[in-house]
């Protein structure tokens, strides 16, 4: 492909705008990670459930797409606090975190991957479901040299910053976000200040699942929604959260956009067959450089 | 105010408080002491419900409280302010200070007790914007004395408040545990400053290998040639002339 500042604009900017989405899924890793110390291996399920859900009530019940989208996220966060309190709850009592008493959490993070994945086949079959999403009504952006940014995208990218700024103040100006930073930072302290702490981490489980739904629901117009694609999200959600730094939150989001922007630029001028490599490329990259990660801080300031 | 009967706890298969009791009146200081690993903070930790009891009964006010949870024991009134360490690094000093009067409602009434506390250690106010990582370890102490204020305590339980802090700045925390036991809340002090606690308290435990050895008026116990020998060295007077200055 030849090489003209034009296209490349373009690449960054789409790149720029899945790689929000990628960072939207990031922050819920990070968030979990934050608050119960483990790697949910089966947020890429949350993820395509609440695209599912997302599907589900903007066609076959008919919302608009906005309204579908926080349907989505509701009913997600739902279904993850119900899986939090029902299957992780009684393995992080046990604690462990990453020693071997830690593996179980792991496992069951696996496990339930596997069984959601059945699950939304049971239920949505095999095949890939176009959203046909109604976007009239957002404008078309129009950058110059004949780059045009299509409604989806556009949509993506203010919904996207709603959600960091609602996440932000959230935790930065808010009683529950004070209690969330405080139990993702110390549970003993948390429960001294005489925080419900099981409450605040099923709160954060919720919220983190909430914000992976939000991520399907934006993704399903651009690509469509399908049963597998769980897994490709979860593995560029972590290669973000890795990158901007595990347990960072801002990191998280920037991670997210060096892998959206990175992979699309690789697909534009090295090999388009290979786009699913460069994120794992720039995480190898960035963990030869800065093994924390980019934003990763070593005094363990969390959330 | 509180009642402790024949206790046992301790981590998983290790049982470090082996039968417990301890009766606390309203009002007034009383010290818990102890050498390292003999159980004083386990015995804080069973009482604020951070560990679970496997044998015996805690009752606060007349209310079973052995089986609520921390957060639920805090509402009660019962507070544990844990070692200077443990304040929250990423969190402003007001912020931290908010963070103790979670379980409140009163809006007016936490902006009076934060003025309070700043009255008490008005170091605090100097660095209220400050991130509570970058504080020394004298003011992460009183940091934590101060939120443990915010909640406004019925019982406030202190872990070891002089470890690993200069007599200066220990004198002047000492002081202001004082006038907050004046102001009307007990307090229960954990120490390994064994001098100075008795000559703050009113009334002792010397525990040793979870149980309770000793008990008795701290007057009393600062005399006891058995705690003297063990525990104490030296004069008490200066220590004594220090306090009252304050």
């Amino acid at each position: 492909m030849a090489f003209d500042l034009n296209s490349l604009l373009a690449f960054i900017i789409f790149g720029v705008t899945i790689g929000v989405v990628y960072g939207i899924v990031a922050l819920g890793i990070s968030l979990i990670y934050s608050g119960l110390d483990i790697v949910h291996f089966a947020h890429g399920e949350m993820y395509m459930f609440g695209a599912f859900f997302g599907l589900v009530l903007a066609e076959n019940v008919g919302l608009p797409y906005p309204v579908a989208l926080v349907g989505a996220m509701i009913i997600t966060a739902v279904v993850g606090m119900l899986v939090e309190r029902v299957f992780y709850r009684r393995l992080t009592r046990a604690g462990g975190g990453y020693t071997v008493a830690g593996m179980g959490m792991i496992i069951c993070g696996f496990g339930m991957s596997v069984a959601m994945v059945n699950v939304a086949y049971f239920i949505w079959g095999a095949e890939a479901e176009p959203f046909r999403a109604n976007l009239d009504y957002i404008p078309r952006l129009q950058f110059p040299g004949d780059i045009e940014v299509p409604e989806s995208y556009v949509l993506t990218a203010i919904i996207s910053v709603i959600l960091m700024f609602t996440l932000h103040y959230f935790l930065r100006y808010t009683k529950p976000g004070l209690a969330v930073r405080a139990v993702a930072h110390n549970k003993d302290i948390a429960y001294l200040m005489g925080i419900n702490v099981p409450l605040m981490i099923s709160l954060i489980f919720g919220v983190a699942c909430a914000l992976a739904a939000a991520a399907g629901v934006l993704i399903g117009p651009m690509q469509s929604v399908q049963v597998e694609m769980g897994y490709l999200m979860l593995m560029k959600a972590f290669a973000a959260a890795v990158v901007g730094g595990f347990g960072s939150l801002p990191g998280a989001i920037i991670g997210g956009i060096m892998v959206g922007v990175f992979e699309n630029l690789g697909a534009a001028y090295i090999s388009a067959s290979h786009k699913d490599i460069y994120a794992f490329l720039l995480l190898i990259l960035v963990l030869m450089i800065k093994p924390s990660g980019l934003f990763g801080v070593e005094a363990k300031v969390k959330a | 105010m509180l009642q402790v009967n024949d206790v046992h706890a301790g981590y998983g298969n290790l049982k470090i408080l082996r039968g417990v009791d301890m009766s606390i009146s309203d009002g007034g200081i009383v010290t818990l002491l102890g050498g390292n690993g003999t159980g004083k903070s386990t015995l804080l930790k069973a009482i604020s419900g951070l560990i679970p009891l496997m044998k015996g009964q805690i009752t606060f006010d007349g209310l079973d409280i052995s089986k609520l949870k921390p957060h639920e024991r805090v509402r009660l009134g019962i507070v544990q302010v844990t070692q200077a360490k443990e304040a929250y690094p990423a969190m402003s000093v007001e912020e931290n200070l908010v963070l103790g009067a979670y379980t409140r409602k009163d809006r007016e009434a936490i902006k009076v007790d934060l003025e309070r506390v700043y009255d008490f250690f008005p170091v605090l106010r100097e660095r209220r914007k400050q991130m509570s990582g970058t504080l020394s370890g004298g003011e992460v102490q009183m940091l934590v004395i101060g939120r443990g204020m915010m909640a406004k305590p019925k019982m406030l339980m202190l872990d070891e408040p002089s470890a690993a802090l200069a007599p200066k700045v220990v004198l002047e925390i000492f002081a202001n545990i004082n006038r907050i036991a004046k102001s009307g809340v007990t307090i229960l002090i954990v120490e390994q400053n064994v001098r100075m606690a008795l000559i703050l308290a009113q009334y002792g435990y010397i525990i040793r290998d979870g149980i309770i050895l000793i008990e008795g008026n701290a007057d009393m116990l600062i005399k006891d040639p058995a705690v003297k020998e063990s525990f104490l060295g030296g004069s008490v007077a200066d220590v004594s002339r220090g306090l009252n200055k304050k």
